[in-house]
C-alpha cells in the first residue's frame, strides 16, 4: 500500500497552521496605519534588520543585514526600534482569537500556531475551508495584520500549506491532493528536514517531498531516526504529531543576550551587562520553577568575534547570588582588556525542576532557605512594581550608559509617550495606535 | 411577627456558623461559637446548640463537640434557607463589572490612542486624552470613528445619509469632511479616559 499515490478521501484529522506575514513589521503597520504599503524595517536599536515588511523584501532587503546596507538598497525605508511589548500583545490576541474557534491551539512561536479543527464542522455548520476563512478574517480585521493559513491532515502538511502562498494565503491540502503539493516541493522545504538530512537523502535520489513520502516504511526505518519516520507518516496524511494546547512550560535552556552601542571596553560596564543578563535569565528560570546545572557566558567583540566559556555548577540554582562567583571567574577568563565589546550573553543550561534538587550533607541549608525567601520577595516586588525594582548592585553600572546611544537609542513610542499613571516599567496592556488625530 | 424575627435571627446565626465552617473546615468550640455570635454566656451558647440540634442542623459527639449535619450541604430542615449559604457580599459582587470590562467590550480588538488635536473638543475629547478604539465593531451613523479620508487620518463623528457619508467635527473651527476618493474606517471610539492625577 505504501507505494500507491496518497489518496485519502476523508478528514481523519484537520490541522490548521497559521503563520503571520512579516509579523513584527505588520504589527508596526497596524499601529502606524500610514506605513501600510511602505517598506518598514525594525531593529533600529540593534543596528541590523530584525524584521522587514514585504515591501522592503521586494526591494532586496534581507533579514540580518546591517542597517546602513539596507538604507543603501532601499533609501525610503522606514526604520523603527523594535517594540516587543506591542508584538507580544498582538501575539497573545492572535492566539485568543484562534481559541474562539477551537480549544486546541498550540502556540508554536510568537507568530505561528497550530490548531486542531477535527470535528468542528458540525458546530460551525460548514466545511473546514469556511472555518479557516472565518479565522483568517477575524484575525485580520481585529488586529489589522495579515496571516497565511494552511489546512491539511497533519501538522507537517498544514505547514506546507501556510508557506505555499504568502502573504494572506489560504491553502487547503485535502487528502486526495497531497501528491500534487509534494511533487514539486524540494525535500529541504519540509518542516523538520534540514540541510544535512536533505543532502543525505539526495544520495538515495530523494530530492522532492513526494519521493520521500513514497518510499516504503522499511527504507525509512533502516536509514533514518524517529523524527524523520514521523515526518514520513505526516507527509502521507497520517497525523502522528499531536497539537499540544498547553502553553510552553518547560525549557532545555534559557539564554539572555543584550547588545549595547557604542561598544565598550569599560570592564565594570561590560560585567554589569553580563550580570543583568544573568539576573534576567534567573528570573525566567524561577518563573518556570527551574534551576540550572551549567552556566555559559559569552562576550561578543566589536568585530563580531565571540569568546565564551561553559562552567558546571556544584548545585542546581536559579539565584544570581549563587552564580556570581562563577560568573566573575568566567568573565575574567574570557575578558580581554584590549577589546571593545558590543554584546554579552548568558545561557542557563542543563535545567532541572527546582523541586527535585538534592542537597548534600555539606550544603548550608539555612543559607539555601534564606536565598529562597529573598528571591521570592524580589520576584513579588517585581510583579507588583515592575521588573528591576530590586536588582543586584553588580548590574547597576548598566545605567552608566544608555543601552544604545545616539540615534539607535530611539525607544518605541509606547515607552516614550506615557499616559498619566503609566511609568517606565509598567504600561497599560493594550496596543497603542500611533495616529495623529 | 415575633416568630418571624426569631426565625431571621436563627437563620443569620446559622449563616455565621456555616461561614466559620467553610472558612476553617471545622466546627467552632463552644467559646468560639459564643464569640462568633456575640453570646456572652456559655448558657446562651448551649441553648442555641440545643435548638440547632433539635432542628437537625448539627449534633454533638460523646465529648460534646459539634458535628455538622446540614451546614455546608443543602439544608432541608428550615425549608427557607437555600443551599450553601454564600456570603451576602459575594452574592452581590458577582454582578459587578471591573473597570476593564466596563470600558472594553472586545478585548482582542481594542486599541488605545492618544489624542493630539482639538477637532472633537465639543464632544469632550481634548488633546492628551486617551480614547478606546474598537476595531471589531461595525461603525454606525453617529459614532465617533478613526478614519482615513483621502490619505489623511482623522477622528470625527460619522454621519451616514442614504446617499452620502460625512465626517463631522465637534469644533466650529473645523469643517465637515466629505470623502472625495476613499474612506477607510480603522475603528469606532467606544470611550474616552482622562486621568487627572
Amino acid at each position: 500500500m505504501d507505494n500507491q499515490p496518497i489518496t485519502i478521501r476523508s478528514w481523519p484529522k484537520a490541522i490548521l497552521h497559521l503563520d503571520a506575514d512579516a509579523f513584527f513589521a505588520s504589527c508596526e503597520q497596524a499601529i502606524h496605519p500610514e506605513l501600510k504599503g511602505k517598506p518598514v524595517i525594525t531593529g533600529k536599536e540593534r543596528g541590523i534588520v530584525a524584521a522587514l515588511s514585504y515591501d522592503a523584501k521586494a526591494k532586496g532587503v534581507k533579514r540580518g543585514m546591517r542597517l546602513f546596507e539596507a538604507k543603501a538598497i532601499c533609501p525610503d525605508a522606514v526604520i523603527l526600534p523594535s517594540d516587543y511589548e506591542t508584538y507580544s500583545l498582538f501575539s497573545l490576541r492572535m492566539f485568543e482569537i484562534l481559541r474562539r474557534y477551537s480549544p486546541d491551539v498550540e502556540e508554536y512561536s510568537i507568530d505561528e500556531a497550530f490548531v486542531d479543527l477535527t470535528g468542528l464542522r458540525r458546530s460551525f455548520h460548514g466545511p473546514y475551508t469556511m472555518i479557516a476563512e472565518r479565522m483568517q478574517e477575524a484575525v485580520e480585521t481585529e488586529l489589522g495584520i495579515t496571516v497565511s493559513i494552511g489546512v491539511s491532515l497533519s501538522k507537517v502538511l498544514a505547514k506546507i500549506g501556510s508557506k505555499w502562498n504568502k502573504p494572506h494565503g489560504l491553502t487547503f491540502i485535502p487528502g486526495r491532493e497531497i501528491h500534487r503539493y509534494l511533487a514539486a516541493l524540494p525535500i529541504d522545504s519540509v518542516w523538520g528536514i534540514g540541510p544535512n538530512t536533505s543532502a543525505f537523502l539526495k544520495k538515495f535520489g530523494i530530492t522532492t517531498a513526494l519521493q520521500y513520502a513514497a518510499r516504503d516504511e522499511q527504507f525509512i526505518k533502516k536509514h533514518l531516526s524517529r523524527p524523520y519516520h514521523d515526518i514520513w507518516h505526516e507527509l502521507n496524511g497520517r497525523s502522528v504529531l499531536p497539537v499540544t494546547a498547553e502553553s510552553k512550560s518547560s525549557y532545555q535552556s534559557i539564554s539572555k543576550t543584550k547588545t549595547f552601542t557604542p561598544p565598550s571596553r569599560d570592564e565594570t560596564f561590560v560585567f554589569a551587562q553580563l550580570s543583568k543578563n544573568l539576573e534576567n535569565a534567573c528570573i525566567k528560570a524561577r518563573r518556570y520553577k527551574l534551576a540550572a546545572t551549567r552556566l555559559i557566558i559569552f562576550l561578543r567583540t566589536q568585530d563580531f568575534r565571540d569568546n565564551g566559556i561553559e562552567m558546571k555548577l556544584n548545585n542546581p540554582s536559579a539565584y544570581p547570588s549563587d552564580l556570581f562567583g562563577l560568573l566573575r571567574e568566567g568573565f575574567n577568563h574570557v575578558y580581554n582588556l584590549c577589546s571593545f565589546y558590543r554584546q554579552t550573553g548568558v545561557v542557563l543550561a542543563g535545567l532541572v525542576s527546582d523541586s527535585g534538587i538534592q542537597h548534600t550533607l555539606f550544603d548550608d541549608t539555612a543559607r539555601i532557605e534564606k536565598m529562597a525567601k529573598i528571591y521570592s520577595a524580589v520576584d513579588q516586588l517585581s510583579e507588583k512594581f515592575g521588573k528591576y525594582t530590586v536588582h543586584h548592585a553588580a548590574s547597576l553600572p548598566t545605567k552608566l550608559q544608555a543601552q544604545h546611544e545616539g540615534e539607535r537609542g530611539d525607544v518605541p513610542k509606547r515607552k516614550a509617550d506615557l499616559f498619566k499613571g503609566e511609568n517606565k516599567r509598567q504600561r497599560l496592556g493594550l496596543p497603542m495606535l500611533d495616529i495623529k488625530v | 411577627m415575633h416568630v418571624d424575627l426569631q426565625g431571621d435571627k436563627l437563620r443569620s446565626r446559622i449563616r455565621e456558623l456555616s461561614a466559620f465552617f467553610n472558612k476553617n473546615g471545622r466546627m467552632p468550640s463552644f467559646s468560639e461559637l459564643g464569640a462568633l455570635l456575640g453570646l456572652r454566656s456559655k448558657n446562651a451558647v448551649s441553648k442555641l446548640v440545643n435548638t440547632l440540634e433539635q432542628k437537625g442542623i448539627l449534633e454533638r459527639d460523646s465529648k460534646g463537640r459539634l458535628i455538622p449535619l446540614s451546614i455546608g450541604a443543602p439544608i432541608k430542615v428550615l425549608g427557607i434557607i437555600e443551599a450553601g449559604f454564600p456570603s451576602p457580599a459575594e452574592e452581590e459582587l458577582a454582578d459587578t463589572l471591573s473597570l476593564d470590562a466596563f470600558l472594553i467590550q472586545n478585548p482582542q480588538a481594542t486599541f488605545l490612542l492618544k489624542v493630539s488635536g482639538d477637532s472633537m473638543s465639543g464632544a469632550g475629547i481634548l488633546p492628551g486624552d486617551m480614547v478606546i478604539v474598537d476595531k471589531g465593531q461595525s461603525p454606525k451613523s453617529g459614532d465617533i470613528v478613526i478614519a482615513e479620508v483621502d490619505g489623511q487620518w482623522t477622528m470625527k463623528y460619522l454621519k451616514k445619509r442614504e446617499d452620502s457619508v460625512t465626517l463631522v467635527p465637534a469644533n466650529p473651527n473645523y469643517r465637515p469632511i466629505k470623502p472625495k476618493k476613499e474612506l477607510k474606517i480603522a475603528g469606532v471610539v467606544t470611550a474616552v479616559v482622562r486621568k487627572y492625577r
